[in-house]
């Protein structure tokens, strides 16, 4: 898309919305320009709505992760020195499956990066806004794309000869080992007073504790 | 080491072991020979009025003091004030042992030692995911747009100056991490009360509710089911917040904290407020609101502050802190010095209103009594309650239980258990319980 094809688009989103800006408060604040929302506007959503184009092999993932990544998090992403570990728990079955199998009935069990996730996009949004450590913000596209593929590869998700890319991250959410390893069934998402319960179970709690007041219950002190 | 016992009173005040073993014992020998002493005074009194008795004098009062007997320093010696020295031991603190990376941590605040309901700004709990900076107000801008078209009517800027000459509001809240008492989910662990439950504070807020801001954007709040809050730190730590509750007028952009600025570490120049949801959800050093029609997934709701439960699915967006309370005082860490009235005291709160009631147990929750609240009950604000106990010497087991307005009762570890698990750090509210020895001391007990 070429600069002015993506300009003219951005300013039709300007003008298209379709409530009214109110302007109750006149002379305060002011409408953001095209280039401000682009410079800010960084996050990517689990259906990859604003993610960057580009592309990353895991070899060139390989080489930045040994130079930028490894230092903390290990040389295979195991190191729990810092963090807790990105990979390992996860299983070819997993693959298949999308459940982290080693997380049913596990509670004291360390729980990796890949046991956990769920959406791709979490990964590559986090390491885009938040990694290095020390320098956030530095990676290029193309530098995402390519720590997340080595990082996959890592995790037996895709092989050595791949290349992520803004056109087949969706194939590799397919692949998590735990894409369907989260739910929103439970009372914890607050709901308006309409009751609109967008998410959740329209705030039901799990447990209904008795108010005992009177010779209650055994006491097990530990 | 002899006027130990005049200053610490009645109760070893505070927990972090300040006091050597050497001084606490002088402390309670202090005190027996001081009961000793009145307790002789009183029997050579007998039958007479006891306005007044014989026996020591305390030197405090015959000895007139320094303060008493000289000027004293002069106005604004110190222009931004600051806590008496004889409360430093009063401070946050940092995870026990060493934490391998101080910018991705926590600092825990000291329940033990305050008063009503408000944390001093310089007490408050911290949790930074990428460090804190003292950011500059006159470089720091809020943007509010959206994921796409036909969401709001405009990309908005707002600079801390435009924020400040909008209509405020001021509110009082809690807020907690919702990992607080998560090293109490199997067993108890924590020494003292600051690093069970203090990852939790209460301040007022004053700020503007994003529901104007995003009025002003020409919000479609049909469509705009989910904002996104994005933070200016390294990290530009992001959240999912629901719609519902912007749309009731609660969640404000804050720039106000118990009168002053924000404090640095507590987000300064803005951060966003969001009463009753977790600590994580107050995106600090706020820069962004993106407006969106489907929920996130950022890291911190989809790696982090999520429930694992025993069938090994993790609840994902869990936000409402429960009902919960815990008595500060006495609890873990201090110690119980002399027999006879203590006021038992302490903390409830609820992420769905206000607190309706708590009840206090002595025996480890069999038999239970009403707590008396005090002024003010707010709807998610810590509310302070007391409640009058006598120690007779023998061993106790302290218990508070909170109930708030929609009538959730907090729950019994075997109830969490039943319902969750225990595979989750996030989200224990169940009770708390303080075991008081016969010789005063009192340590953190688990009662399932």
């Amino acid at each position: 898309m070429s600069k002015w094809f993506e300009w003219v688009g951005l300013a039709l989103i300007c003008v298209a919305g379709s409530g009214w800006a109110m302007d109750r408060y006149p002379g305060v604040g002011r409408a953001a320009t095209v280039a401000e929302v682009r410079a800010w506007d960084i996050d990517v959503r689990a259906d990859f709505r604003g993610l960057p184009e580009g592309e990353g092999s895991v070899v060139r993932g390989r080489e930045l992760y040994g130079a930028q990544c490894a230092a903390c998090h290990g040389s295979a992403g195991e190191s729990d020195a810092f963090f807790t570990p990105l990979v390992g728990g996860t299983s070819a079955h997993d693959i298949r499956s999308g459940h982290a199998r080693a997380l049913a009935g596990s509670a004291a069990a360390q729980r990796t990066t890949f046991m956990r996730l769920a959406t791709l996009s979490t990964l590559f949004d986090y390491i885009q806004r938040a990694m290095p450590w020390e320098t956030p913000k530095s990676l290029a596209p193309n530098d995402v794309y390519a720590l997340t593929a080595y990082l996959l590869h890592l995790a037996g998700i895709v092989p050595e000869a791949f290349t992520l890319s803004h056109s087949n991250m969706a194939n590799v959410q397919s692949r998590l080992p735990n894409r369907h390893g989260m739910t929103t069934d439970h009372g914890l998402w607050p709901v308006g007073e309409a009751g609109d319960g967008d998410m959740g179970n329209g705030g039901i709690p799990d447990i209904q504790a008795e108010r005992c007041m009177n010779e209650c219950r055994a006491v097990h002190g530990h | 080491m002899g006027d130990l016992t005049r200053r610490l009173g009645r109760l070893r005040p505070a927990a972090e072991n300040f006091l050597s073993k050497a001084d606490l014992t002088a402390a309670r020998e202090g005190r027996r020979r001081f009961l000793r002493t009145s307790l002789l005074a009183a029997g050579a009194m007998t039958g007479a009025p006891l306005r007044s008795q014989a026996g020591e004098a305390d030197p405090a009062i015959v000895n007139l003091p320094p303060w008493t007997t000289s000027p004293g320093r002069p106005v604004a010696a110190r222009p931004y004030g600051s806590p008496s020295e004889h409360r430093s031991a009063l401070q946050r603190r940092g995870p026990r042992g060493l934490s391998p990376l101080g910018a991705n941590s926590a600092s825990f605040c000291p329940l033990q030692g305050l008063f009503g309901i408000i944390t001093p700004s310089g007490l408050h709990y911290e949790r930074h995911h990428h460090g804190w900076h003292d950011i500059d107000p006159r470089r720091h801008r809020l943007m509010i747009n959206a994921a796409h078209s036909g969401l709001i009517a405009e990309s908005r800027i707002y600079t801390v100056d435009d924020l400040m000459r909008l209509p405020p509001v001021s509110r009082i809240h809690f807020i907690e991490c919702s990992g607080n008492t998560g090293t109490e989910r199997i067993r108890a662990t924590a020494p003292t009360v600051q690093y069970t439950h203090g990852l939790l504070s209460c301040s007022e807020f004053t700020g503007v509710p994003l529901r104007l801001l995003l009025e002003e954007c020409g919000v479609d709040f049909r469509r705009a089911r989910f904002v996104l809050a994005e933070g200016a730190d390294g990290a530009s730590l992001t959240r999912t917040i629901p719609m519902a509750l912007i749309e009731s007028g609660e969640v404000l952009v804050a720039y106000g904290q118990n009168g002053e600025a924000l404090r640095p570490e507590n987000g300064f120049p803005l951060r966003l407020v969001v009463p009753g949801v977790q600590g994580v959800s107050w995106v600090k050093w706020l820069r962004r609101i993106e407006v969106g029609d489907a929920p996130y997934a950022t890291r911190e709701e989809s790696l982090h502050y999520i429930d694992l439960m025993p069938d090994g699915q993790h609840r994902q967006y869990t936000s409402v802190q429960e009902c919960k309370s815990v008595i500060t005082t006495p609890s873990g860490g201090q110690t119980l010095l002399s027999q006879g009235f203590h006021n038992i005291t302490g903390l409830a709160w609820s992420g769905r209103g206000r607190v309706g009631g708590v009840d206090v147990s002595v025996d480890g929750g069999r038999n239970w009594r009403s707590a008396r609240l005090e002024a003010p009950v707010l709807a998610k604000a810590l509310t302070r309650f007391n409640f009058d106990w006598v120690w007779n010497g023998q061993a106790a087991v302290l218990q508070s239980r909170a109930i708030d307005e929609t009538g959730y009762v907090q729950p019994a570890h075997a109830e969490l258990r039943a319902a969750r698990g225990t595979g989750s750090i996030y989200h224990n509210h169940a009770i708390q319980s303080w075991r008081v020895a016969p010789n005063g001391e009192v340590v953190n007990v688990q009662v399932v």
